[in-house]
């Protein structure tokens, strides 16, 4: 049936293949499963529901009108404020300079640092009676503010904190990104006497354009589903209003214990990032053959 | 080939009768907790135990913040991970059918009758199915060398003036502090709630679910007592300023920081943290601290109390000879005098013997009032609800009265409303 050559390509995939399917396929499914059953965690009776846990997280007002645009806006300014952030370190390292490997790895160290690590000392560095923020602002004569406290200052720490986080990462894959376009077009520039500014614009940006596609895809994709800095910094407050997908599925699942409808809302939220996974992959393929 | 067959045939049977005495000859015991002073010092109770009887305690910590999914998960998937389990009131009803009955854990009959009632412990046939490792309630601490006795705020109110007072004086950043955020709110809303002839449920101070279903799980979010509530919380946060502004996203942790600090002349904590308090290596403000019943609202004259226990748990899934061993490592923790002094020094949370407490309050002023403000009062509340949704209730309930504070105060009505019927849902 199949080659040698075939035989050892798929004597090679398989245990990839079964780890996926072990770890990821069957998980799917068990929760799948549960998304339709009446399966307390702490009672799991398994009694078959139909869509009931479905139709109660799409009529539930939090989700529709909290959570999921909490949860747009969270992915559309990470990946931005991370993708801006780390094309400019990029761009500082790609020229040479003294000391430039040692600051390229400590540009590095966030990816290091474990997640909730991050969260818990973003939360002490704006805790407003300890928190060095408050120490400096009132150092010069402002006043302190209670940042976890407020809708949008506790939504704007997390976004500093996880494009924090993120910055090195774009940061490494544009670097290398740009280290590989080809130098003839920006020594015919530079003989022409062109602008930094018009180089970045006409000639970096839309060489470098697929690495940013690809990148800006994964770490959407990742972004939508970002759980442990948010369940750390705030739990979603204050009240409900830094609350994520994440949250609001693991809530479901493990703090009411109810297994069914955080089975539910977790399988929502994969189809919504499924559809816009689509959506990414297919702009990256249009880009991709432009 | 036959030779070959009696050497496997030799070689299994001494594999099974080993296996089988080491199964019937138990040599350690399992212990799933969460690391904290008391839990500690009860299990220093039983390695003792286990030292003297040649039993290995083998300690597996969990954290917190997974501590109930984990072990849940763990106890309806009938793993035999665990010998002995933290168990706590709060789910002491989402567990009851997971775990072994203990009436035949004889030295029970010392424990506290109000902490072990069966409302909160014991299983659909009536039985219990904890041993307690100590009382943990909350208690009013105040800074000693700032306030007399005498002049400790009774009424929230009196908290206002003295708060004020304190601050006018610069004695103190703030009057008072608590933990507020989500599963800290016994140290804000709770006890300013129920000092307030105030519930999450209707009726007020109900813990009979039956009860409870009968007024259809009514929420008292829309009562005026919860307005008052609400509003007092509001003004000492942006009227009065006696507490701090990020308090409403405090957990206990920052809470009880701010007052080690010397920063706040009062807080709500629990009174295991006495020793914490008073940890001159830990607290500015060790040696200067004192306790009394809390200040109370304007429904409500009579003081309150709630108290509370810790325990441990078997699994009901564990083998019969574990049980029997557990069982006895427990009866003797319980009557282990020497350790369970030992519990109170490094903790602060009176002991699971209620027959050690005399004695403790003949020696401790500190035990004295807590024996007599919180221990022996007859005014006691229950500290939360024993039904598997609590959680999710408290989340809500904690949720609204979180947008309330942090909205603007003429909202606070119209929120509390908004939340009445998710608090009620959740507990359906």
């Amino acid at each position: 049936m199949f080659g040698e050559q075939q035989r050892f390509v798929l004597l090679l995939i398989a245990p990839a293949a079964l780890l996926l399917l072990l770890f990821q396929v069957v998980p799917i499914f068990i929760g799948a499963n549960a998304s339709f059953r009446n399966w307390a965690l702490y009672d799991p009776k398994k009694t078959w529901v139909g869509f009931d846990h479905y139709a109660a997280v799409l009529s539930d007002p939090a989700f529709l009108y909290v959570v999921l645009p909490n949860t747009f806006l969270f992915m559309a300014l990470s990946v931005a404020g991370a993708l801006l952030a780390g094309l400019a370190l990029a761009l500082l390292l790609n020229r040479p300079f003294r000391g430039q490997k040692l600051v390229q790895t400590i540009l590095l160290v966030p990816l290091m640092v474990a997640p909730v690590v991050a969260a818990i000392m973003v939360r002490w560095i704006f805790n407003d009676q300890f928190g060095i923020v408050n120490v400096v602002l009132e150092a010069v004569g402002l006043e302190g503010q209670p940042w976890l406290v407020q809708r949008w200052s506790a939504f704007g720490i997390i976004l500093l904190t996880d494009i924090w986080l993120w910055t090195p990462w774009f940061t490494l894959l544009l670097l290398a990104g740009l280290q590989s376009l080809p130098k003839e077009p920006f020594e015919a520039a530079a003989i022409d006497g062109t602008t930094t500014w018009r180089v970045f614009r006409f000639l970096t940006l839309p060489m470098l354009r697929p690495v940013i596609v690809v990148c800006v895809v994964i770490r959407a994709i990742d972004a939508f589903r970002t759980f442990d800095i948010v369940w750390t910094l705030t739990g979603g407050g204050p009240g409900r209003a830094t609350e994520l997908f994440s949250l609001y599925a693991y809530v479901h699942a493990f703090l009411n214990l109810d297994l069914g409808r955080g089975s539910a809302a977790a399988i929502v939220g994969g189809l919504i990032i499924l559809v816009i996974g689509v959506a990414l992959f297919r702009l990256v393929d249009r880009i991709a053959k432009a | 080939m036959e030779r070959l067959a009696k050497l496997a045939m030799a070689t299994t049977v001494a594999l099974v009768a080993a296996a089988g005495s080491a199964l019937a000859q138990v040599k350690e015991l399992r212990i799933g907790y969460q690391p904290s002073p008391i839990q500690d010092a009860s299990i220093a109770m039983f390695e003792s135990w286990g030292a003297k009887n040649g039993v290995k305690i083998v300690k597996v910590p969990n954290s917190y913040g997974v501590y109930v999914e984990k072990m849940t998960a763990s106890l309806t998937s009938n793993s035999d991970q665990y010998d002995i389990i933290w168990h706590n009131d709060d789910w002491g009803q989402t567990w009851a059918h997971l775990l072994e009955p203990t009436d035949d854990v004889n030295a029970n009959k010392f424990a506290d009758k109000w902490s072990m009632a069966p409302v909160v412990f014991a299983n659909a046939q009536g039985q219990n199915t904890v041993v307690p490792m100590g009382q943990t309630f909350s208690v009013f601490f105040y800074r000693s060398d700032l306030v007399k006795p005498e002049e400790v705020p009774k009424t929230l109110e009196q908290l206002v003036t003295v708060s004020k007072k304190l601050q006018a004086d610069g004695k103190v950043k703030f009057g008072y502090v608590g933990g507020m955020s989500m599963n800290n709110s016994w140290f804000s809303w709770f006890w300013s709630m129920w000092g307030n002839n105030c519930d999450v449920l209707l009726p007020p101070y109900e813990r009979d679910n039956k009860k409870l279903a009968e007024a259809g799980w009514k929420s008292g979010m829309t009562e005026p007592c919860m307005q008052q509530t609400a509003e007092y919380w509001w003004d000492a946060i942006n009227t009065h300023k006696i507490v701090p502004r990020g308090m409403p996203a405090y957990d206990r942790n920052e809470a009880n920081a701010v007052f080690m600090s010397g920063d706040a002349a009062f807080t709500v904590a629990d009174s295991l943290w006495w020793s914490t308090f008073n940890d001159p290596a830990k607290s500015k403000i060790a040696g200067k601290v004192a306790a009394t019943r809390f200040p109370l609202g304007p429904n409500r004259a009579r003081p309150f109390a709630w108290n509370d226990i810790w325990g441990w748990a078997i699994p009901k899934s564990i083998a019969p000879e574990r049980k029997k061993l557990a069982k006895e490592m427990l009866e003797a923790m319980m009557l282990d005098e020497e350790g369970q002094l030992k519990l109170w020094k490094a903790t602060g949370a009176p002991p699971p013997n209620t027959t050690f407490w005399p004695k403790i309050a003949a020696a401790d002023p500190f035990m004295a009032l807590l024996k007599e403000s919180v221990l022996d009062s007859p005014d006691k509340v229950r500290g939360a609800y024993y039904f598997p949704q609590w959680p999710a209730v408290h989340k809500a309930f904690n949720d609204t009265v979180t947008k309330a504070v942090t909205g603007k105060r003429e909202d606070i009505a119209k929120v509390l409303a908004e939340g009445a019927p998710l608090v009620s849902k959740a507990a359906q």
